[in-house]
């Protein structure tokens, strides 16, 4: 077995400093490392096995082992292995050697966990403030347990502003964001600005935190879950709640039913046929093309209705349960789907027709916003961003879950790097999504939706799951609890990485390419921003201070 | 007062009525395509006099580094359009004689551009500088395009009189019309760009610079640089109908205006048109555009001076 032999060749390298490895299941592999020896072990597993970067996570575990936990997680895509590196760190004053010198990826990871739970890491050249905003006081760590869910800090600042670096000689500084026409979202990016390049830019963004981990940590139920996992994103909510209740049914060796496997499959598939098609009518909007905006659109909406008819609701499906599935799709619904896909491929073709032999897209979409191989390794980027420079990565088929294994599908590549090529690979993902949705649709046999759950579920086991979204690998982390839910829940949202490739992705172009490169990562800043309570503004010009506005509300209620 | 003068007052005057009347109505035709083409239903025809009205009826906002610059160029930008309408024969050949000329009216288009900078110039904002630098490198490689047109049609009539010039000059009389020919491709190919419509709609763009010089309008100053714009398409249609399809001018009164006013209409329609099946270029490559667009220009002038 492949794991088996990762497993010796860690042992192997590093003996004592590894004092325990699991391989729970087939595809998973957890290896408890010594704090002294995580930095060599994870350049030996980036570099010398070759793996890819997920992401790391802090995890204050003081009322169970009495330790900080930190954990970094890897993914060997060739040899279908999810891997954990974990760690126990001393409860009085967490430290770590920081891993983002070898692994650049790990930047902003490393900077969330000093934020949220105060594991300080040694070594980090770019020590700001990710996710927490300017004014929280220092000693306060959101995500630790002895932190109440519903905390104000008294100490709170509101005069504290994020200090930006320095802007370059003979640079003039663009504010782009934190409001701006194709940003949907609130995220503020610094440009340097010479003439109309684009020479650096710095980024500053967690403006719309929710709090959503430390809620499902300290309120919400095992099964309650998946509904607010689905609310951290606006696209691709199905994702985020089938990739929780595969992490904690991977914790606890549950295996859903056929049936709901191939219904999630399914409900799967149809987020990513209309994100895609919501996608390519946003960057063509971003380059000014608004008729296949308009047209894109008009394509998008039976699949609304369609996921309406089977779910109750357009996008908010409320369809995962630990161990299975909510919504069973019925023979007309099944007809229904059918019908609109075959209209959908229909009028998806005539499109991918008309914008691949249009010059005009192409002048302003071909070597735009690159990236290459290189930087796919160094910033762990992923989804149609990777595959797009060539490196062939899907979750689907390296890590499968829910039906895919029993699927036949193709994974779509190009070669330039360019937005030009992420959009040839969104389009061409479409047909494979109907080609996916068709053979589950075959193939699914009638059966129960749900396994019976009779005891508790087991405590204290640690379960990965990435699910690929329609942006790329979006990554779950769970360690089981008591009180039916997870002591631990982490996040890791596709945009995540992807907005760490964005500076070098847009460094040397014109300030026009900036929304476009921007935009070709299909940027979900709500998945992004999906952790704290407190929402401030940004550190851009100050126009008026909260408690102006405050006032100004005020005065405006009694005149 | 002498006659002739009530006269040049009186059309001019009649110019401008038509044109305030008209130009919204063709924003709405303009909008109404538009909308078909995409699959919408679209607005109303006269949506376009209601958002004028709407903007007009709103608080006036003083925004931005210099609010005084920023009016100023509001008032300007419609004023210098209305100006120009004088000028140019509207469906009646242009009563101005002899007060017009077309350096005149290249120094009056010059100064529309001027508008722009001045109102970018008072929001100053990052983006609207960036919006105006853009305005200017438009405005410096496409003059050029309008002046060549003008002169080649001067060359050809001996005059620089407007009624003369704008009456089909362009063509040689008495051989054929190479330099008239290729200045109709030329305009033809540059004329989104001076309409100001995607794809070469780069000093707003919406999607990267949030407008860029109008970003800090409002209210009734805004009603006013959006009138300008509508009234400018309208100008400059009927300064390329004046001067390359002035066919049909010599008809009996209503019939000769009808005409022009459908030439102008089937303008309208095209640039729509062309707006709605385009990407909006980066600026590079539009100047690279003109850039090339100028060279053929400068071919047809020398083509002209020799009488072709």
């Amino acid at each position: 077995m492949i794991a088996c032999g990762r497993l010796e060749q860690i042992k192997q390298k590093f003996g004592p400093g590894v004092p325990r490895m699991d391989l729970p299941e087939n595809g998973r592999l957890f290896v408890y490392a010594e704090p002294t020896v995580v930095k060599d072990l994870c350049a030996y597993i980036f570099h010398d096995l070759d793996a890819r970067y997920v992401t790391s996570i802090g995890i204050d575990d003081r009322p169970h082992s009495g330790n900080f936990l930190v954990a970094h997680d890897f993914a060997f895509d060739n040899d279908h292995i999810l891997c954990s590196v974990i760690t126990h760190l001393p409860p009085e004053n967490p430290r770590i050697e920081s891993i983002s010198e070898i692994v650049p990826a790990a930047s902003w990871a490393e900077r969330e966990m000093r934020d949220l739970v105060g594991i300080e890491p040694v070594g980090h050249r770019y020590l700001k403030r990710l996710v927490l905003p300017d004014g929280w006081p220092e000693d306060s760590h959101p995500l630790r347990k002895d932190v109440p869910w519903n905390l104000v800090p008294e100490s709170f600042n509101e005069e504290r502003e994020f200090q930006f670096e320095e802007p370059p000689e003979g640079c003039m500084v663009v504010p782009f964001g934190p409001f701006h026409p194709t940003l949907d979202e609130p995220a503020h990016f610094r440009l340097y600005v010479e003439g109309e390049m684009v020479r650096g830019c710095e980024y500053r963004g967690f403006m719309t935190h929710r709090g959503i981990e430390k809620l499902a940590e300290s309120v919400m139920g095992y099964n309650d879950i998946p509904m607010l996992a689905e609310r951290i994103c606006g696209i691709c909510g199905c994702v985020h709640s089938v990739a929780y209740v595969q992490a904690v049914e991977s914790a606890t060796n549950l295996k859903p039913t056929a049936r709901a496997e191939y219904i999630r499959t399914i409900m799967l598939e149809i987020e990513r046929l209309h994100s895609h098609l919501l996608w390519t009518g946003l960057a063509c909007h971003i380059v000014g093309f608004d008729t296949l905006f308009m047209q894109s659109f008009r394509i998008r909406e039976p699949i609304m209705w369609v996921a309406e008819k089977i779910t109750g609701n357009r996008k908010t499906y409320a369809l995962n349960l630990v161990g299975g599935v909510r919504w069973d799709i019925a023979p007309e619904m099944r007809a229904d789907l059918l019908q609109v896909l075959n209209k959908l491929e229909q009028e998806w073709t005539t499109v991918v027709k008309a914008v691949s032999g249009d010059k005009n897209i192409q002048k302003r979409t071909r070597g735009v916003g690159v990236t290459t191989k290189e930087m796919v390794k160094s910033s762990a980027l992923i989804g149609p961003v990777a595959r797009a420079a060539g490196v062939d990565i899907d979750c689907r088929r390296d890590h499968p879950y829910a039906a895919y294994d029993r699927i036949k599908f193709d994974v779509i590549t190009a070669s330039d790097g360019d937005v030009w090529s992420r959009l040839q690979v969104r389009m061409k993902e479409v047909f494979e999504s109907i080609r996916i949705i068709r053979q589950c649709l075959n193939k699914m046999e009638d059966g129960p939706l749900q396994v019976e759950i009779k005891d508790e579920l087991p405590v204290g086991r640690i379960g990965l799951s990435s699910v690929e979204a329609p942006r790329g690998e979006s990554h779950h982390f769970v360690i089981t609890g008591e009180n039916n839910r997870p002591r631990r829940w982490r996040v890791r949202a596709p945009t995540y990485q992807n907005l760490q490739g964005i500076p070098a992705m847009i460094k040397d172009q014109q300030i026009a390419d900036m929304t476009i490169s921007l935009g070709s990562i299909d940027p979900c800043f709500s998945c992004t921003d999906r952790l704290e309570t407190v929402d401030l503004r940004s550190g851009t010009v100050k126009v008026w201070t909260p408690a102006e506005l405050r006032q100004m509300r005020e005065g405006k209620v009694k005149s | 007062m002498s006659r002739s003068g009530l006269w040049a007052i009186g059309g001019g005057l009649l110019n401008i009525i038509m044109l305030l009347v008209l130009a919204p109505f063709l924003q709405g035709v303009s909008r109404k395509l538009t909308a078909r083409i995409q699959s919408r239903q679209g607005p109303p025809l006269w949506q376009p006099y209601f958002d004028l009205l709407k903007l007009l009826g709103k608080e006036d906002i003083e925004s931005g580094e210099a609010p005084a610059m920023q009016r100023f160029a509001a008032y300007l930008s419609l004023a210098i359009v209305l100006t120009v309408a004088c000028l140019v024969p509207m469906g009646f050949s242009t009563r101005m004689d002899g007060i017009g000329d077309i350096i005149l009216l290249i120094y009056l288009l010059t100064v529309s551009g001027v508008c722009t900078l001045l109102a970018g110039l008072a929001a100053g904002s990052t983006y609207s500088l960036v919006g105006i630098s853009r305005e200017m490198m438009t405005m410096i490689s496409l003059e050029p395009l309008l002046v060549i047109a003008l002169v080649t049609g001067a060359v050809h009539a001996h005059s620089l009189r407007l009624d003369n010039v704008l009456n089909g000059a362009v063509y040689a009389r008495d051989a054929f019309p190479w330099s008239g020919l290729l200045m109709l491709i030329v305009m033809l190919l540059s004329f989104q760009a001076f309409a100001q419509r995607i794809p070469f709609d780069i000093s707003e763009a919406e999607t990267e610079l949030m407008e860029g010089p109008l970003m800090e309008y409002s209210g009734p100053k805004l009603a006013l640089f959006k009138y300008a714009q509508m009234a400018k398409l309208v100008v400059y249609a009927a300064l390329f109908v004046a001067m390359f399809v002035p066919f049909g001018a010599n008809l009996p009164f209503p019939l000769s205006w009808l005409l022009f006013w459908v030439k102008v209409v089937v303008m309208v329609i095209l640039v729509t048109l062309v707006a709605a099946t385009h990407a909006r270029y980066r600026i590079d490559q539009a100047i690279r555009f003109f850039a090339g667009l100028i060279a053929v220009a400068l071919g047809s002038l020398v083509l002209a001076s020799y009488g072709y």
